[in-house]
């Protein structure tokens, strides 16, 4: 079931200078990103994914309700102490460890084939209805858009945002909850909106976040 | 009527059908009808700011909330580096998008009821696909889509021009 314990490696399979590489293409954030030494100025900024659709609503009372990636409680074995946040991207899982071999699992959506990563960072920073920077990409797709968006209910970063120190990724909400379960981002990691709502009260600036990523043959 | 109804050929026939009755119908009591002209539509007056105003590059930004305005005009100001660039049309109006829509329209401000200024296609002022001007100076103009739908999306833009200089 945990298939991706045995993987952990505390680098990024596919760096930052990916991530710089691509500019504003990805999902970043830029603060003290020690994996990209190389990162850009543009991919400093709050940018999305190009496939993102701002505009779309979907309120903080969105959760997964059926299937698996409904936030519920799971057997979880690990030594990592309770407050902990572990990360399976090939699973799609996000587990924040209860302790007593528990945790509470939510769906997530993953970064893209190429855009996964692992590693060890902690929260930064959080932010309610964070804002939001569409990138270049997506402005020569739909010039029609602001090029910036102040936080809210059409915002593809979603209701709350938890900022991964030392990288340009985040865990985020999102105005698209049918993405949850997919590998859709540029290497952030999405929760629907009530979800990710539930997690940001739960987790605090500090709190370690391991990201596992199992890779495939 | 739902969409679905359109999606059978039998159900077009009986709307074709349908549609015709009701044409025969106006047509026999458009003779008798009472106010001649009379329409729902406002016809646009003069808008109170010249359309070439809006011509140059402009920062853009959104907000929805009002504790965010100042801050919003602040990142619009800082946006000039991907500026949003408005020409002039091929008649009278500029060269504008309307929501959802990556294909630049000709557009025009249309002066409306109760003073307000809407800008978009030429026509009644007030259309679904207007937006209207809350305000505007030289430097700084603040617009609202006229659909609540499209509004809640979307929010209030501020388009802050770009340096002084008028294209």
């Amino acid at each position: 079931m945990f298939s991706g314990f045995s993987s952990l490696s505390l680098g990024v399979l596919r760096s930052g200078a990916m991530c710089a590489c691509l500019g504003a293409v990805v999902c970043c954030l830029g603060s003290a990103p020690a994996f990209s030494q190389a990162a850009s100025e543009s991919a400093m900024r709050e940018t999305l994914d190009i496939g993102d659709e701002p505009g779309r609503v979907s309120t903080e009372e969105v959760v997964i309700t059926d299937g698996p990636y409904r936030r519920q409680l799971v057997f979880f074995r690990t030594t990592d102490a309770p407050g902990t946040i572990e990360i399976h991207t090939a699973e799609r899982f996000l587990y924040l460890v209860l302790g007593n071999n528990r945790a509470l699992r939510y769906g997530i959506g993953v970064g893209r084939e190429g855009f996964q990563w692992s590693g060890l960072v902690t929260v930064v920073r959080k932010a309610e209805w964070p804002d939001w920077t569409p990138p270049p990409e997506m402005i020569a797709r739909q010039p029609y858009l602001p090029r910036f968006m102040a936080g809210g209910p059409g915002n593809p970063l979603g209701a709350r945002a938890m900022y991964l120190g030392g990288t340009v990724y985040r865990i985020h909400g999102t105005n698209q909850p049918e993405t949850i379960g997919q590998s859709v981002s540029s290497g952030c990691f999405r929760l629907a909106n009530g979800d990710v709502v539930d997690l940001y009260s739960r987790a605090n600036v500090g709190t370690k976040v391991i990201v596992r990523h199992a890779a495939t043959l | 009527m739902p969409p679905s109804f359109f999606s059978s050929p039998r159900n077009t026939i009986k709307l074709h059908a349908g549609t015709f009755v009701l044409l025969a119908l106006a047509v026999t009591l458009s003779g008798c009808a009472g106010t001649p002209g009379e329409t729902a539509l406002p016809r646009a007056t003069p808008a109170a700011y010249p359309v070439d105003r809006l011509i140059g590059k402009w920062g853009v930004a959104s907000y929805r909330q009002d504790k965010d305005k100042a801050r919003t005009e602040a990142q619009a100001r800082a946006q000039c580096k991907l500026p949003y660039v408005i020409s002039k049309g091929p008649t009278d109006g500029v060269m504008m998008h309307v929501a959802d829509d990556p294909t630049p329209h000709e557009l025009t401000l249309k002066g409306g009821p109760g003073g307000k200024t809407y800008l978009g296609f030429e026509g009644p002022p007030g259309d679904e696909q207007d937006r209207e001007i809350l305000s505007m100076s030289d430097n700084m103009f603040v617009t609202r889509f006229v659909s609540p739908e499209t509004n809640t999306r979307y929010g209030t833009f501020i388009y802050v021009r770009c340096g002084t200089a008028r294209s």
